[in-house]
C-alpha cells in the first residue's frame, strides 16, 4: 500500500503514510480527510461506502448511477471539507452530500429526455434478505415525494436514527418524524390499493 | 372506541413504546385497528429487505483516481494563484508589467494555433469519424477493437444463459394473475425495453464503456429478477 501510494501520487504520499498509522477515531478520520490523506478517504469508503451505495441505488434505481453518485459525493466531500464546521457529525454530513447529489441527478434526469432508466424501476439483489413485500414497496416508493422517500430509506431501510436523518435531510427531528410517518402512510395506502398485503399474507 | 382508534394514529406517529403497547392492546378488540397495525408492522418488517448490497471492486480505485486528479488540479490552481500574487506583489518594476501586457496577445496566438491544429486534424481525418483514423486511434480513451470483440463474446454467452432462464419463466408470466406476477412482468418489460435502448446506443458507439456497463447491469438485474420470480413460483 505504502509503495503503491508513494509511487502513484506525490500529492498524497506523505500525509497518506502518516495518516494510515494515526487514524483511530472519527476526529482523526475528519482530520485526515481535511489534510487530503488518501487512506483516510479509503477508510471513509470502507466504513460508509456500502451504505452510501445502497442509499444511492434506492434513490436512483440503477447500479452504475449509484456508483457515479458515490464518486461525486466523495469529490464534493473533498472539495467542501474546508467549509465543514462540525454542526453535525462528519459521517452524517457525508450522507447529506450524497443525498443532495442523488437529488441533483434525479432533477437532471427529469429534465433530460434521453435517460433510459425511469425512476420507478426497482432494482434489488434479494438474497436471503428477500421479503414478499419488497418488490411492491420498491414500486410504491416512486410515488412518494423526494424527502419522504429519503426519510423512509434512511430510517426504515438503513437504520439511521431520527437525529441522524434530520441532520442528513437538514430538517428538525420533528420534521424527520413527520416525513417518515407520511412516507409510511402513503406506502401503506399504495400497497393496500395494489393488494400487496393480501399477497404477502398468502405467501 | 373512537378515542382509542385515534390513539393508534398517535402511537404510530410518535413511535413511543408505551403508546404502541396500549395501541396493540386496543387492537385486540378492534378489527380495523388490528388490520391497520398488522399492515404497519408488515411494512416495517419488510423495509430492511430493500437494503442493497453488491460488490464493486473497481469503485474505490475510480474514486481514488478522481481524488488524485482533483488534488492535482487544486495544487496547480493554487500554484498559479501564488504565481499571480507574486507578480502583483512585486515592486512596481517594468519587467512584470510588460510581461502582463503581452498576456492577452499570447492567449490569442495560442487560441489561433489550437483552432488551426483542430481544423487540420478534422480535415485530414475525413471530417466525420476522426477517431477511426491514423494516430488518433491510439489516443482513443475508450475500448480497443480487440477488447470490444472479447466483451461481445462474453456478453453473448451471458445473454444466452439469461434467455434460457427467461424462456423458463415465460409460461409463469403469460397469465400474470396476481399483483406480484404483474409486478414482475412489468419490471421485466421495462428492463427489456431499457436493454433494447442501450443496445441501439451501443450499436452507434461500440467503444462506449459506460453504456456497456449499464447494459451489463441491466442484464444482471434481469437475471436477479428472473431468479427471484422462479423462487416465488416455487414457494
Amino acid at each position: 500500500m505504502r509503495a503503491r501510494i508513494g509511487l502513484r501520487g506525490k500529492e498524497f504520499a506523505l500525509t497518506a503514510v502518516r495518516g494510515m498509522e494515526r487514524i483511530a477515531g472519527s476526529d482523526e478520520l475528519l482530520e485526515g480527510c481535511r489534510q487530503g490523506s488518501l487512506p483516510s478517504f479509503e477508510r471513509l469508503y470502507e466504513e460508509h461506502g456500502a451504505r452510501m451505495k445502497s442509499i444511492a441505488r434506492n434513490l436512483l434505481g440503477s447500479v452504475p448511477e449509484a456508483e457515479d453518485a458515490v464518486q461525486d459525493a466523495f469529490l464534493k466531500v473533498y472539495r467542501g471539507l474546508g467549509r465543514f464546521r462540525g454542526g453535525s457529525s462528519f459521517s452524517t454530513w457525508v450522507y447529506r452530500i450524497l443525498v443532495n447529489v442523488c437529488y441533483d441527478r434525479l432533477r437532471s434526469r427529469r429534465r433530460s429526455i434521453e435517460r433510459p432508466m425511469p425512476a420507478r424501476i426497482a432494482l434489488a439483489p434479494a438474497g436471503e434478505m428477500d421479503h414478499p413485500l419488497r418488490l411492491s414497496i420498491e414500486a410504491a416508493l416512486s410515488h412518494l415525494e423526494e424527502r419522504e422517500r429519503a426519510a423512509f430509506l434512511l430510517c426504515e431501510v438503513e437504520g439511521f436514527s431520527h437525529k441522524e436523518a434530520s441532520e442528513i435531510l437538514e430538517v428538525s427531528e420533528g420534521s424527520s418524524r413527520a416525513l417518515l410517518f407520511k412516507a409510511r402512510r402513503r406506502l401503506q395506502e399504495q400497497l393496500r390499493a395494489g393488494g400487496a398485503f393480501e399477497t404477502s399474507e398468502a405467501s | 372506541m373512537k378515542t382509542s382508534c385515534h390513539r393508534l394514529e398517535e402511537a404510530l406517529g410518535s413511535e413511543d413504546p408505551r403508546l404502541l403497547a396500549a395501541a396493540e392492546e386496543h387492537a385486540r378488540t378492534c378489527e380495523d385497528c388490528r388490520r391497520e397495525l398488522s399492515e404497519w408492522n408488515a411494512l416495517r418488517a419488510a423495509a430492511p429487505s430493500l437494503r442493497k448490497s453488491w460488490e464493486s471492486p473497481p469503485l474505490w480505485p475510480r474514486i481514488e483516481q478522481a481524488l488524485r486528479e482533483e488534488s492535482r488540479k487544486a495544487s496547480s490552481a493554487s500554484s498559479a494563484a501564488a504565481g499571480a500574487s507574486t507578480a502583483s506583489a512585486a515592486p512596481s518594476g517594468a519587467a512584470p508589467r510588460s510581461a502582463l501586457r503581452w498576456l492577452p496577445i499570447a492567449a490569442m496566438v495560442a487560441l489561433f494555433s489550437i483552432a488551426t491544429a483542430g481544423l487540420w486534424v478534422f480535415r485530414n481525418s475525413g471530417g466525420r469519424e476522426p477517431l477511426t483514423n491514423g494516430w488518433q486511434t491510439t489516443q482513443r480513451p475508450l475500448l480497443t477493437d480487440q477488447a470490444v470483440d472479447e466483451v461481445d463474446a462474453a456478453e453473448k454467452t451471458y445473454v444466452a444463459s439469461i434467455e434460457k432462464l427467461s424462456r423458463l419463466a415465460e409460461p409463469r408470466l403469460a397469465g400474470a394473475a396476481s399483483p406480484m406476477m404483474a409486478n414482475y412482468k412489468e419490471k421485466l418489460q421495462l428492463l427489456d425495453s431499457t436493454i433494447a435502448d442501450l443496445k441501439t446506443s451501443i450499436d452507434q458507439n461500440r467503444y462506449n464503456t459506460h453504456l456497456r456497463k449499464e447494459l451489463i447491469a441491466m442484464y444482471q438485474e434481469k437475471q436477479r429478477t428472473l431468479q427471484s420470480l422462479m423462487k416465488e413460483v416455487k414457494s
